[in-house]
């Protein structure tokens, strides 16, 4: 079992909220945070770290996922940004820095899959699992991966 | 010189009864209006008129002859024709115009006039030919089939411009039909997860998690198809590919091997739904009964795409399902009915040990 991850989760449907919060610990990491809207992201402490973000599109007040994902990056190297979205045509080839994309609707197994995946490419040292045909990694992702395996 | 002399000895003499000179007197009776120009004379006025000339611009021989042939010409005659003509006059060389002309009545018509120099032996311009037709219903008519044109072309224009507006208003409702698509199916399958794990009753939360299960798998279907440049088809190889390890993956059993061999098998993506349904239940089947209770064995999945039939072929080596328990399951069921809405058959058969469900798409046609 790797490590517990800190998961921030930047979703403003709070039925999803809940449920991928439940999903993340029911894989054995924790979240230590939840906010629906580029403001609410902006107020959260930098000592928060997370190692992993998910990271709807369309937030709440007008607000882009988009926006969420360059900052997240930028205040956090480490941490791995994933969207999850309907709208998988809006994110553009760069990934906004972003680490890939899980394709909403998504499936409970798809989901379970993509964590355990991820927490291994964060854990280190290498990943000997096949990516999960649900998680669309960013070229910056497969760069990762890659590095890790040779 | 002399042959300048003798138009106006015809002229003078014969005008009347179209003696002298053949020619000049073909010239004198044509129904084509017809002048002569001189041009060593200062001003280069008319020399000769013919009858029709007359005729067609209302003015006599008297009131013709000496003038310039710009007497013709009115405040709507167009300055950029008569410049051309005046240039085709200095330059020596012959001009095909329309132009309009006034009559002296002060009616206007619409002059198709062609003007030719005529020169001597040495190459001199002695005089300018000029011939006019009254082609105003021609030019009438050419105008009204411009209007008539424009305004045909302003409706092509409205009606194409309609009929993007309304494409495109339904390219939005379509993606936003999409989107709601999207969005609900992931808000059902979040609401059934959040309710499994507030229920106490095992048997509930198992009878609530196959429904999970399957709901996930419409999700899984819709996403693939969405994503595909091919709305129109669905490939059932793939799907079952990548439910396969998700399912297996995700069920934490590491104690069942994989053993899968799935070709691209692309079917009508109206069946894409049953199908997915079918391939969901088969394998949640042989995880649940064929390994139930941690007994470990080898899943195998084979997709082929074969030239008179395609197969999806699901086994396990578990102890395998009685006849009687099978018809008693809704995965069954579901299964057998859905493979024939989807003009597929369901056949199961013994592994030796375990469970083979065999679905058979018949060639397309």
């Amino acid at each position: 079992m790797p490590n517990k991850l800190r998961v921030l989760i930047v979703e403003d449907e709070m039925l999803l909220a809940m449920d991928i919060e439940a999903l993340v610990e029911d894989c054995g990491h924790r979240v230590s945070a939840q906010v629906g809207s580029l403001d609410e992201f902006e107020e959260l402490p930098t000592a928060l770290a997370p190692e992993l973000a998910f990271v709807d599109v369309h937030l709440a007040r007008g607000s882009s996922g988009l926006d969420v994902c360059r900052r997240a990056t930028m205040r956090w190297p480490r941490c791995l940004v994933v969207f999850l979205t309907a709208n998988v045509s809006k994110i553009p080839p760069d990934y906004c820095g972003g680490h890939g994309v899980i394709a909403k609707p998504f499936s409970h197994s798809g989901m379970v899959n993509a964590i355990d995946f991820l927490a291994h490419a964060i854990n280190g040292p290498g990943v000997d699992q096949p990516r999960p045909a649900a998680l669309i990694p960013s070229p910056r992702l497969k760069q990762m991966l890659e590095a890790s395996q040779s | 010189m002399k042959q300048r002399d003798d138009w106006h000895l015809t002229d003078a003499l014969h005008y009347e009864h179209g003696r002298g000179d053949p020619f000049a007197a073909a010239v004198r009776a044509t129904r084509m209006p017809m002048v002569i120009t001189d041009p060593a004379e200062d001003d280069n006025p008319i020399v000769f008129c013919n009858v029709a000339f007359q005729a067609l611009t209302g003015y006599s021989r008297g009131e013709i002859v000496g003038r310039n042939c710009r007497f013709l010409q009115g405040p709507d005659t167009d300055p950029a024709a008569v410049a051309k003509v005046r240039q085709a006059i200095a330059e020596g060389h012959d001009i095909d115009i329309d132009l309009l002309n006034y009559r002296k009545d002060g009616t206007t018509f619409w002059n198709a006039l062609y003007l030719s120099p005529v020169r001597d032996a040495q190459g001199v311009i002695r005089f300018f030919f000029a011939s006019q037709l009254d082609v105003t219903e021609r030019v009438e008519a050419q105008k009204i089939i411009d209007h008539q044109k424009k305004l045909v072309e302003q409706e092509v224009e409205r009606r194409t411009a309609d009929l993007r507006a309304a494409l495109e208003a339904k390219t939005i409702l379509l993606h936003e039909v999409d989107h709601r698509v999207k969005n609900n199916l992931t808000m059902i399958g979040s609401l059934l997860r959040l309710q499994v794990r507030a229920i106490d009753d095992p048997a509930i939360a198992t009878k609530l998690d196959s429904m999970l299960e399957r709901v996930d798998a419409l999700a899984v279907v819709h996403r693939q198809l969405y994503q595909s440049s091919d709305i129109a088809k669905f490939d059932i190889g793939t799907f079952t590919e990548n439910l396969t390890h998700d399912v297996v993956g995700s069920s934490g059993r590491t104690d069942i091997t994989l053993h899968i061999e799935a070709q691209p098998l692309f079917v009508d993506a109206a069946h894409a739904s049953a199908l997915g349904l079918i391939v969901n239940e088969i394998l949640f089947n042989a995880i649940k009964h064929g390994f139930a209770n941690g007994r470990s064995g080898t899943l195998s999945v084979l997709v082929e795409n074969g030239e008179e039939r395609g197969i999806v072929k699901i086994c396990d080596d578990g102890p395998g399902l009685p006849s009687k328990q099978r018809t008693k399951s809704i995965g069954t069921a579901l299964i057998t009915r859905l493979a024939r809405q989807a003009g597929a058959e369901a056949t199961w058969s013994d592994n030796e040990p375990g469970t083979c469900v065999t679905i058979t798409f018949p060639a397309k046609d």
